[in-house]
């Protein structure tokens, strides 16, 4: 990594009609400008997300209009896609592609234009400098969760892209693992947006933004959005909750 | 998960995957012209000593890669004892018991991206038929997935289990297509995000 501040990842422009999955409209049209250095997303399950995160990324494409990163489109434009963005999905079974560590790594740099063999090195010198030399032969199975978790991590990383799109990364790992992936990604150059369930885990962002049946219910600092959020929240698990009878 | 490839280190682990298919079509090349019970036995035999680095694990390891042929030899074994020709019998078997233990072999010494460069390679000339990435990616991904279906199918089961007194049996079969079609289309958006099947030309 060079030393020094980089400039800031190319800022990402959203301007699109809505997103529709299997004829339901999961995203409602938006008009975003996403230029901040760490960005949180949150929402409840089933507000749209995920989506949300599948369309920055080029995976899905809006009804009209679409994405644009540095002047491309990441959904038309695959190659270009790779450079600028990356996504970590939610569970990494779904992301892990090839039977062992070091070939998982190698795979990405593969596709950005590298010779197997020197994607291969790379990959290892990579597990190497992570003092996990011993991973590379490993298959991907043996590893637990956490070390698939990141594993994925890593292999996005590999591939450098200017914005990695987390999809509640820390789901699911122990608070060893929370903490270390914690570290690592506070310590990255990249422009980080992930979604997360818990609050407090999105305090030390610049922005977020509250998703709530595929529209932005909210938009701001932390500071503002987060309470007006964790209300809202707690205000319909009592409503739900709320089995008292007046009397 | 299906380890084709041992972890167990041989110094067979370190030639190159060509090098180790040419001699391996070289090898089952000469089995088939070797037609003296003994001169197959002795090529066996030859196999079996190419195991003896690996140690125990890994010999224990290919003898049950052997297994699935068990049912064949004891077929041609009989009938060939049934018809008076024990000798044709023994060929035949040990035939094919020396091919499929040297195809083992190379199996469980060679990583998979290394065989699959061979694969890329020797495909080259067909490439405007079919494009080598695609078809060594393909290669990859049945290898990776087809534990993957064993994995979702015991899970399936495990949830029929938790919530029966009785087998789940043949109804597992449902779910499970309808999960491994779900696995299919989370690969192929794995794959997207990643570039796709075939991604940037090398370099260089």
């Amino acid at each position: 990594m060079p030393p020094g501040p980089s400039p800031a990842p190319p800022a990402i422009r959203i301007d699109c009609g809505p997103v529709v999955l299997g004829g339901r409209e999961v995203l409602a049209p938006l008009r975003l400008d996403l230029a901040e250095r760490r960005i949180g997303i949150v929402g409840r399950n089933g507000s749209g997300k995920t989506t949300f995160l599948r369309l920055l990324a080029g995976l899905i494409a809006p009804r009209s209009g679409g994405v644009s990163i540095g002047g491309q489109d990441p959904f038309r434009d695959r190659r270009a896609a790779l450079a600028q963005i990356g996504i970590l999905f939610q569970n990494p079974d779904h992301q892990i592609l090839f039977p062992t560590v070091a070939e998982e790594l190698a795979f990405g740099l593969a596709q950005q234009g590298l010779r197997q063999k020197d994607a291969m090195a790379r990959a290892r010198a990579t597990l190497a400098a992570e003092g996990r030399a011993h991973w590379a032969e490993a298959p991907v199975s043996t590893l637990s969760g956490g070390q698939k978790q990141y594993l994925c991590l890593l292999s996005l990383l590999l591939m450098a892209p200017s914005t990695l799109l987390l999809d509640e990364p820390f789901s699911g790992l122990d608070l060893p693992t929370t903490h270390r992936l914690r570290r690592r990604l506070a310590a990255l150059d990249q422009r980080l947006i992930l979604i997360g369930h818990d609050p407090p885990g999105l305090e030390q962002t610049d922005r977020v933004i509250w998703l709530e049946e595929g529209r932005i219910a909210a938009d701001g600092p932390p500071e503002v959005v987060l309470p007006e959020f964790t209300r809202e929240m707690g205000r319909i698990g009592e409503a739900d909750a709320d089995t008292d009878l007046a009397g | 998960m299906l380890t084709l490839t041992s972890p167990v280190d041989t110094p067979w682990h370190h030639l190159p995957a060509g090098a180790k298919l040419a001699a391996l079509a070289g090898f089952t090349l000469v089995l088939f012209a070797l037609k003296s019970p003994w001169a197959l036995g002795a090529a066996l035999g030859l196999v079996l000593a190419l195991h003896l680095p690996g140690g125990r694990r890994f010999g224990l390891h290919a003898l049950k890669m052997l297994r699935p042929l068990w049912f064949f030899v004891v077929v041609v074994s009989a009938w060939h004892l049934w018809t008076g020709e024990p000798r044709t019998g023994a060929v035949i078997v040990l035939r094919m018991i020396a091919a499929v233990a040297a195809a083992n072999l190379v199996t469980m010494t060679t990583r998979l991206s290394d065989m699959l460069s061979v694969i890329e390679r020797l495909m080259r000339p067909l490439a405007p038929l079919i494009p080598p990435r695609r078809l060594a990616l393909a290669f990859a991904l049945v290898i990776r997935f087809i534990p993957a279906l064993g994995e979702s199918l015991a899970r399936i089961r495990d949830a029929w289990a938790a919530r029966s007194p009785r087998r789940a049996g043949w109804r597992v079969l449902v779910p499970g297509v309808l999960a491994a079609l779900d696995d299919a289309d989370r690969a192929a958006e794995a794959l997207r995000a990643r570039g796709g099947t075939d991604g940037e030309p090398p370099r260089g």
